[in-house]
């Protein structure tokens, strides 16, 4: 089965980054699932076809899909390739509640001396939020 | 004994006249992967290519490629190997078909459809003389050749350097693309994009040393980036044994630190550095920092010399 949405996979690799190119991949694709632009059951580009789309080495896309497989986001079928799996809880709530708290406080050390207002940098947030939510699931 | 390695050096040295261009220089390389060379100009890169293809005998120690050593290289062997260098170095007075047509009796292994997949990239016109090639098309002409000779171990020497941008991709996507996964790449640049995007392994190479050996990650974790106010500029000097490199910044003093530890911001707060601020860097500006401290040294050493 090929899978027209994979092409469509919105990723791309800055160099400089404080974050390693691999690391880049597996936050990016960690993002595509959690909005919604790849669905349960999509399935993920090859590891040469996204290499050469990100012009990267092969063995740093490779790396990253371990990594995914490894945190449960994707499954790999023998011969197939790797697929997005059924969503897992995987953190404990408090986990949860304790990244989103670190997230928010990294955010708003960023933002709070730009001389927002509350309901600007709420409001801000709210239409990032909803733009995500509303990804398009195609097929 | 040591085929593991697709490359290996035992304490090697090489002196030109006083200056030691490689010393005590011990190097093992794994099969597999893209390894990246880095270091400064003079830093002894070309010094080890030459002696690992036999081209130059070292004062002491010793070098093998391929489990063979460098010394005594077999014909077999040396056709196991590719090597590409910055300037393309081909023959110019005979025409790329025919040049093209020797490698591929020379070499038994050689790939065509490799060579076609690579020289498709590259708008090559066989017809020509090879001297009348531009520099990018010289470029993918001798990838495209090297890499038909389906190589164990490929040594790539700044191979974009002087190339325009539309040819620098071209060669890395061929590059990325038509080589042979279980090709061990020797990658030596000074482009510190296409390193991030190349390499499995950093190898960093510093005065005739080998200064590190490792992945990006891990590299990019030792090296990190402090800021504290200008007035401790003299003591982070004076008092920090691994300071890699700093610049004042309107009043704020920026330093680059290897291996801090975790209590880092405790001990700078020891020596009376307070509310140190930490940041994270990226690979173009970690190596940067890592070898300004031996630029420093090396200046410093020449001004001694000098005075």
């Amino acid at each position: 089965m090929t899978n027209s949405k994979t092409t469509a996979l919105k990723l791309s690799i800055k160099t400089g980054d404080p974050r390693p190119i691999f690391k880049q991949v597996v936050d990016g694709i960690g993002m595509a699932i959690a909005v919604g632009e790849l669905a349960e059951g999509d399935k993920l580009p090859s590891v040469r076809a996204l290499a050469m789309r990100l012009s990267i080495n092969p063995n740093t896309v490779a790396k990253a899909y371990n990594e995914l497989t490894s945190m449960g986001l994707v499954d790999s079928r023998q011969g197939l390739g790797l697929f997005v799996s059924v969503p897992k809880q995987l953190l404990s709530n408090n986990e949860r509640k304790k990244r989103l708290q670190q997230a928010i406080e990294r955010c708003l050390g960023d933002v709070m001396h730009l001389n927002y207002s509350d309901e600007e940098i709420l409001k801000a947030f709210r239409e990032e939020l909803e733009g995500l939510r509303k990804v398009p699931k195609v097929g | 004994m040591m085929t593991d390695y697709v490359l290996e050096t035992r304490h090697l040295s090489k002196l030109f006249g006083r200056k030691r261009a490689l010393d005590d220089f011990t190097l093992q390389v794994q099969k597999g992967g893209v390894h990246a060379l880095i270091g400064s100009n003079g830093a002894g890169k070309s010094t080890l290519f030459r002696i690992l293809l036999g081209f130059l005998t070292p004062n002491a120690g010793s070098a093998a490629l391929l489990g063979e050593d460098s010394s005594a290289l077999t014909p077999a062997t040396r056709g196991r190997v590719g090597y590409v260098n910055e300037e393309h170095t081909l023959p110019g007075w005979i025409r790329a078909a025919d040049l093209k047509k020797m490698q591929q009796e020379f070499y038994p292994q050689w790939q065509e459809d490799v060579y076609r997949n690579v020289i498709a990239n590259f708008d090559v016109d066989h017809d020509q003389m090879v001297s009348s090639l531009s520099r990018g098309e010289r470029a993918g002409f001798n990838l495209a050749m090297t890499l038909a000779q389906n190589p164990e171990l490929l040594i790539l020497d700044e191979p974009t350097l002087g190339l325009d941008v539309v040819a620098k991709q071209e060669f890395l996507d061929a590059l990325l693309f038509c080589s042979n996964l279980d090709t061990t790449v020797i990658y030596c640049s000074h482009q510190m994009e296409e390193v991030e995007r190349l390499a499995d392994q950093l190898i960093i190479i510093e005065n005739g040393r080998l200064k590190n050996q490792s992945t990006p990650e891990d590299f990019l974790n030792r090296v990190s980036l402090w800021i504290v106010d200008a007035i401790h500029k003299q003591r982070v000097r004076d008092k920090i044994p691994s300071l890699l490199s700093c610049r004042e910044i309107e009043g704020e003093f920026h330093f680059y630190v290897l291996d801090a530890e975790n209590s880092f911001s405790r001990q700078l707060g020891l020596l009376g550095i307070n509310d140190p601020v930490s940041a994270p860097v990226g690979l173009d500006v970690a190596v940067r920092a890592y070898l300004s401290k031996n630029h420093l040294g090396a200046d410093m050493t020449s001004r001694g010399e000098a005075a």
